[in-house]
């Protein structure tokens, strides 16, 4: 028999390991990935608790952090390109400047490995006849 | 037009739409046309001022007054201050020359200005100026009435200290600012002490109906008419407070004609004259300002002597003037208060012309001798400036009070209430005798100083100062028609009101406070007539001391002294040692009980400094932990939702 309780410890493992590697992870992805598993914890909280009671409350509340997490997905996500692209690393601790005036950068003492360089991916040939040059300029 | 009220609060409100407008014209393009304001709005309300002077002066009855009580300001306890104002035949007088006479100085002012950077800022403190005097004029209130006063004080530290960046002119603005205030202290203890006597009313009607009905011990009633003398004896730069006044001449000239004349120095007087009822039931009170009067005119006579400064001569002259209109209040205990107030308001009316006139006249002189005054380098001038020395001539034998100008009927009026104070006081006959005696004293000094000054400045060989340079003309006609029309109020105007129709003094009597004051006054009320002895007496006073400036300075040029007289001229000179007495009695033990002060004022610092000390360090403890990474301050979330859970659990759970 499954019961509430058996419900609750699912939530508060998948909590937990959320937790754990959101402080411990530092590249951004794997930290946003951990927030999102905080989040279906306390999710799965939800729906038992929805159950347990009888109503849909708390069904309604869960629909309503997954679309919120939808959106965050998004938008965390556009952000760690543009970081990306600005800092070509997924380190979160590279950026650290929005810290108080006169308190030194933290920085590391294990030096991280070096960023495999990058593969020569293998390209697409272009499919079909090449436009004609004529019929573009139209 | 039928409605005296609505038109007093047009013409209260003009000058304050022109005020707003100058203040919006500076620093935009329109800032060289910031005198068409003040201009319009002050000739309507001036013309609108005439007509409600006629409009009263039509209406039947014994006493006319129109009271308008729109809204209470504030209310507290037994506190309750309404925005009240009445007009009557005393504040349409007065609203009457105030707005007539600065439409003048508003024209004559936009010439004499026309090329000053503040342009816009002058015209906008004008205006103002001009609306706090309608206002305190118009008030029925006391503190309605302080707001105006002090509205007053404002505009006139503002314009005394217009060329601001000079020293000389903002320490004037701060010295005016400060003793008036010594006087205003006084005004307010006095208007606290009639609320508590006039049972508990603001309103100046209800206070001296209150008081009509409910008489108060003398001693008190003297002790708050005394207090409101105090306000009016700063403000109208009276002996001790005067020495403001002569050192407000550092402002541009045509805003001293505007303190002399029509605003500010005439606000203490028509204080006094509003408030005859308090002052009938306090004789001791009166006689103090005949004396304050008194003395304040043969000072400033005396100091006006010897002064070489145009100007300053006329600052001392409005001084010795405004202390003759005291002279006349403070017979109010012994003559009747209306002929009494009468002869005070009369004066000045008439003084308000020829004295804007003669500063009018000496900023023309000025302007045309390159912002030079001394009267030992400029001399002669009546050829050169012919409108000028013939406007001054008329301004100067005004205040000179030769016969038949309207001076001489003023101050003759003056004379004859204090005769008939000397004649007819019960307990003060011989002081008021005195003042009498110091009144004509003053009439033969005024004459002169008044005469001296126009011969060394008109007559005797040409001389210009270098400062002039080749450019050294009659003033523009912009400056010279306000000349000509106030020369010519200064001459006609006490003749075509007062002494063979009467129509000033009828038309003041009207006037419900001075109807109640009059009716509360026990002494005998003796006639009035023309006192031909009197009159006689201070024409050849006056004659005489026209004569002998004549013979002094007809030639002009340089003063040659006979020996006996060095030792006065000196005193004079130095303006008796007044300044420099206050400066020892006064400012020094002031600086001195700074300077000990000082070191007092170190160890509060330090304590307050230490204090702030104390969140410096906080703050310096607590900086590191802001390190800008993010999964520190994940983890410091997480300890301290950690905390607060455990917290929570364990406390409930126990």
């Amino acid at each position: 028999m499954i019961t509430l309780w058996h419900y609750l410890a699912v939530a508060a493992a998948l909590f937990g390991i959320g937790l754990v590697g959101f402080l411990t992870r530092r590249n951004l992805i794997t930290m946003f990935l951990c927030a999102e598993m905080m989040l279906q914890g306390v999710a799965i909280n939800l729906v038992a608790f929805a159950r347990f009671h009888g109503n849909l409350s708390g069904q309604v509340f869960a629909l309503f952090v997954l679309a919120v997490a939808a959106c965050e997905a998004g938008i965390a996500l556009a952000l760690f390109i543009m970081l990306y692209r600005r800092g070509k690393s997924l380190d979160a601790s590279t950026w650290q400047g929005l810290r108080e005036l006169g308190v030194g950068p933290t920085v590391d003492d294990e030096a991280l490995s070096p960023a495999a360089p990058e593969e020569e991916m293998p390209v697409l040939t272009p499919a079909g006849r090449k436009p004609e040059e004529e019929a573009l300029r139209v | 037009m039928s409605n005296p009220v609505l038109m007093a609060l047009i013409i209260l409100g003009l000058p304050l739409a022109a005020a707003i407008a100058a203040a919006l014209m500076n620093g935009t393009a329109l800032r060289k046309l910031a005198h068409w304001p003040l201009i319009f709005g002050c000739g309507t309300a001036a013309v609108l001022a005439l007509m409600l002077l006629s409009d009263i002066g039509s209406l039947p009855g014994k006493s006319i007054a129109y009271s308008y009580t729109p809204e209470t300001w504030f209310a507290a306890g037994k506190l309750k201050v309404n925005f009240s104002i009445t007009v009557d035949p005393l504040s349409c007088i007065m609203l009457a020359t105030v707005t007539f006479i600065a439409t003048f100085i508003a024209i004559f002012s936009s010439g004499y200005m026309h090329d000053d950077p503040g342009f816009a800022r002058y015209f906008a403190v004008m205006s103002l100026f001009v609306f706090s005097m309608c206002g305190l004029v118009l008030a029925n209130n006391f503190i309605l009435l302080v707001g105006f006063w002090e509205g007053v004080g404002v505009c006139s530290y503002l314009l005394v200290g217009y060329y601001f960046a000079k020293p000389s002119a903002a320490a004037a603005a701060r010295k005016a600012f400060l003793v008036t205030r010594l006087g205003d202290t006084g005004l307010l203890l006095g208007i606290f002490l009639l609320w508590k006597l006039g049972g508990w009313h603001t309103d100046l009607t209800a206070i001296f109906e209150y008081i009509h009905q409910h008489p108060p011990a003398t001693g008190e009633l003297t002790t708050a008419c005394l207090l409101l003398f105090c306000g009016a004896v700063g403000k109208s730069a009276q002996f001790p407070l005067y020495v403001w006044l002569p050192d407000a001449m550092e402002g541009p000239t045509p805003v001293s004609a505007l303190i002399h004349a029509a605003t500010m120095v005439t606000a203490g007087v028509y204080l006094v004259a509003r408030c005859a009822p308090l002052f009938v039931l306090a004789p001791d009170a009166a006689v103090t300002i005949s004396w304050i009067g008194g003395i304040t005119a043969i000072l400033a006579a005396f100091i006006a002597l010897a002064q070489n400064d145009l100007k300053r001569v006329l600052a001392y002259s409005t001084v010795s003037q405004l202390g003759y209109m005291f002279m006349a209040l403070g017979t109010i205990g012994a003559v009747d208060p209306t002929f009494a107030v009468t002869a005070a308001v009369f004066h000045l009316f008439t003084h308000a012309f020829f004295k804007a006139l003669l500063f009018l006249a000496a900023g023309s002189v000025m302007h045309a001798m390159g912002n030079v005054i001394d009267m030992t380098r400029f001399g002669g001038l009546r050829k050169l400036m012919p409108r000028t020395h013939i406007t001054f001539l008329c301004g100067a034998a005004a205040l000179a009070g030769l016969p038949l100008l309207s001076g001489f009927w003023s101050k003759d009026m003056i004379l004859e209430s204090l005769m008939l104070g000397s004649q007819h006081s019960a307990q003060y006959a011989s002081a008021y005798y005195t003042v009498l005696l110091i009144s004509l004293a003053t009439v033969a000094m005024t004459a002169f100083y008044t005469f001296r000054a126009y011969f060394l400045t008109f007559w005797g060989p040409e001389r210009i100062p270098e400062e002039a340079g080749h450019h050294a003309h009659e003033s523009p006609s912009v400056m010279t028609i306000p000349l000509i029309v106030l020369a010519v109020g200064a001459v006609f105007v006490g003749i075509a009101v007062e002494p063979f129709n009467h129509l000033f003094s009828d038309f003041l009597e009207r006037t419900p406070s001075l109807a109640l004051a009059s009716h509360l006054f026990h002494g005998r009320a003796g006639s009035h007539g023309f006192d031909w002895a009197l009159a006689g007496v201070g024409t050849l006073l006056a004659v005489g001391g026209v004569v002998v400036a004549g013979l002094m300075y007809g030639r002009g040029g340089p003063e040659a002294l006979p020996a006996i007289l060095e030792p006065i001229w000196f005193a004079s000179r130095r303006k008796l040692w007044v300044d420099e007495l206050y400066y020892a009695l006064f400012v020094k033990p002031a600086e001195v009980l700074a300077f000990l002060a000082k070191p007092f004022d170190g160890v509060l610092d330090a304590l307050s400094r230490l204090i702030s000390y104390v969140p410096q360090f906080l703050g310096q403890a607590l900086r590191p932990v802001q390190n800008g990474l993010v999964q520190f301050y994940a983890l410091s979330m997480v300890l301290g939702l950690a905390v607060f859970v455990s917290f929570v659990v364990f406390r409930i759970t126990r």
